[in-house]
């Protein structure tokens, strides 16, 4: 069992959801951190399965910069921009590669396994991407504020596993991840990362970039 | 054109690239791109230096005041995951509409996990430069290149192979890009000839494959020393046999700061010469430094600098140390981008000859600004001042110094 490194409170919100809260060891929010719930009571609809997710790519840049999905879903990977994008993945997970006009795009890509899955470009090699693909459906990614409100119904009320990943994390391959009881569909959560974040690195291209 | 060997062999094999059976295959995918840029100027009085004039201007009296100051196609064909076939052509108005080739070439990358190798082969741009990061070699900053990048497109050109080892900093969850370069060539052995016979001009006029460039009726080429030698350069043309080499590092911080570093040298044996072409092989050699600073997401800064020697001739009867350097800055808002350029380059005459003099010394001083008017189309003007002096001016009776002040206004589509 691991060390107990989170508070959780009972406080009531307006919204009928989950509000969970994330934050580094100092207590600094963090955006961009993956959050799912793992049990029998929040697996994915039909319809969650059945949509076809978008991996953009835009000014250089993958968009969104992470993205959770759940098992068997698909994922479109539109190319915003005027310039050929070679999407790759080594991944465990899934492993692919799409070369990408923005006139000629490619079918879907199907996500069968968990896991994580690390996008890179091989003509802007700074340019970085995840899919999280979880065995949930109830999940998402922290905004800025370091706040994510996952949606629930007065049926997923129970003991779940609360499981936080982001890309700063040592090893990209191990989600962090509490008990959690959830007693309605109202409640806040604050989960405080229990590692070291790896530095933040803050790369500034721009279209002058692209001859490398 | 006999000695041209160098297009000829590309062509060759684009064409065995390009109607290979595995052409056939279903994954090939060709995309094009180009840009057309339609210039107003002031022309110069003085007929330019292609025209075999004494002028320092591209565009003189004989070109049209308005018309199509370059247009250019680029074309990739996706060959396989790890190979592509790339082509740019150019055209040039000046001084016979041209339409040509600038690059050619093969490109191997492969997907890498760590460590990424790459190579490149056919007739190419070494990346010296970081002020000609846009389509076909252009510069997103001033219509005119620095002197020193100008040079690099009319006198430099790879025809051979380019290596390349990185560890890119994301794949490796570092800060630090690294890349180290090597590449041998063939062709590339008058180069040269224009910095002694003409000096530092900051232009745009880039020289397209089997391309020959006319310089000025200099009196020393009336001289039985150099008698042999026609009053042009054919920049690209393979003269003794010899390969010639450059190796390069690249660093980048963050892609905040990008630094590249290159030691270029054609090998030239300065004694050989095609009485053909009347051309000789110069021994060029220089050293390459760029730095580009990002001091924010709108503004930057871009300097270059090269130093170097160019002989010819049994005894090095030509020999010049030259250096070129230029400091660039830009900032971008909203849809303009305004850009402001000093630079300086400096040819020594080393030798002898007293009758040819080759010492020239130019400053110039570039500003411009342009609009995005759509993401087809762009608008904007510049405006330059070239302070130029050669000591060759002196012997047919010139003044030593020549000053131009060229303002263009230019109209690009982008497709």
């Amino acid at each position: 069992m691991r060390k107990i490194l989170f508070l959780f409170g009972f406080v009531s919100c307006s919204s009928p959801a989950l509000e969970v809260t994330i934050s580094d060891s100092q207590g600094k929010a963090i955006s961009g951190a993956a959050v799912w719930l793992a049990g029998d009571q929040w697996q994915a609809s039909q319809s969650q399965k059945d949509k076809v997710y978008s991996m953009g790519q835009k000014n250089r840049a993958f968009v969104p910069h992470t993205l959770i999905i759940p098992t068997k879903s698909k994922v479109d990977f539109p190319n915003f921009d005027s310039i050929l994008h070679h999407v790759y993945s080594f991944s465990k997970a899934k492993s692919f590669e799409l070369k990408l006009y923005r006139d000629k795009p490619l079918a879907p890509v199907h996500f069968k396994e968990t896991g994580v899955v690390e996008l890179g470009c091989n003509i802007h090699d700074w340019m970085l991407g995840y899919i999280l693909i979880v065995n949930s459906g109830v999940y998402g990614v922290s905004n800025a504020q370091g706040k994510v409100n996952l949606d629930i119904n007065s049926t997923q009320l129970g003991n779940a596993q609360l499981n936080v990943w982001h890309e700063r994390f040592e090893n990209l391959d191990d989600p962090e991840s509490m008990s959690l009881t959830i007693t309605q569909v109202s409640q806040s959560v604050k989960y405080q990362i229990k590692q070291p974040l790896l530095e933040k690195m803050e790369f500034l291209t721009d279209e002058t970039d692209d001859y490398e | 054109m006999k000695q041209m060997i160098t297009s000829k062999q590309l062509s060759a094999m684009l064409s065995v690239l390009l109607l290979s059976p595995y052409v056939a295959a279903q994954d090939i995918s060709t995309h094009f791109k180009g840009a057309i840029d339609v210039s107003l100027t002031n022309p110069s009085n003085m007929k330019a230096w292609h025209q075999q004039g004494w002028g320092i201007a591209r565009f003189d009296k004989g070109s049209n005041q308005l018309g199509v100051s370059r247009a250019v196609l680029s074309t990739r064909v996706d060959l396989s995951s790890a190979w592509s076939a790339h082509g740019v052509a150019q055209y040039v108005a000046d001084p016979k509409d041209k339409f040509g080739l600038t690059e050619a070439y093969a490109q191997y990358q492969p997907l890498a996990q760590g460590y990424q190798f790459s190579a490149r082969i056919g007739g190419f741009y070494p990346r010296m430069s970081l002020e000609n990061p846009a389509l076909g070699w252009a510069s997103p900053y001033t219509y005119h290149y620095s002197a020193l990048n100008a040079w690099l497109g009319e006198e430099v050109r790879t025809f051979g192979a380019e290596f390349e080892l990185k560890r890119a900093a994301r794949r490796f969850r570092s800060k630090h890009d690294i890349s180290m370069i090597g590449a041998i060539f063939k062709g590339n052995d008058p180069a040269g000839t224009l910095i002694a016979w003409r000096g530092f001009v900051p232009h745009d006029r880039q020289s397209v494959f089997n391309e020959r460039i006319g310089f000025a009726p200099l009196k020393s080429l009336s001289t039985p020393q150099l008698r042999l030698q026609g009053q042009y350069v054919e920049p690209f043309t393979e003269i003794d046999g010899r390969f010639g080499y450059y190796t390069g590092l690249h660093w980048s911080y963050l892609k905040r700061h990008n630094v590249r570093l290159y030691w270029y040298d054609n090998n030239g044996d300065p004694s050989a010469i095609n009485y053909v072409t009347k051309q000789y092989a110069w021994d060029t050699k220089f050293w390459s430094l760029a730095w580009r600073a990002k001091l924010s997401a709108q503004s930057q800064v871009i300097m270059q600098a090269m130093l170097g020697n160019t002989a010819m001739g049994l005894n090095r009867g030509v020999d010049n140390d030259f250096y070129s350097w230029f400091v660039m800055f830009s900032h971008t808002f909203d849809d303009y981008r305004v850009s402001a350029k000093a630079e300086q380059s400096k040819v020594i005459d080393k030798d002898f000859w007293q009758f040819d003099e080759n010492a020239s010394f130019t400053q110039g001083a570039t500003i411009n600004v342009q609009k995005s008017l759509s993401e087809k189309w762009q608008l904007g003007a510049e405006l330059q001042f070239i302070d130029y002096e050669a000591d060759a001016r002196l012997a047919v009776g010139r003044t030593l110094g020549l000053d131009e002040q060229i303002w263009r206004i230019t109209a690009q589509y982008q497709f």
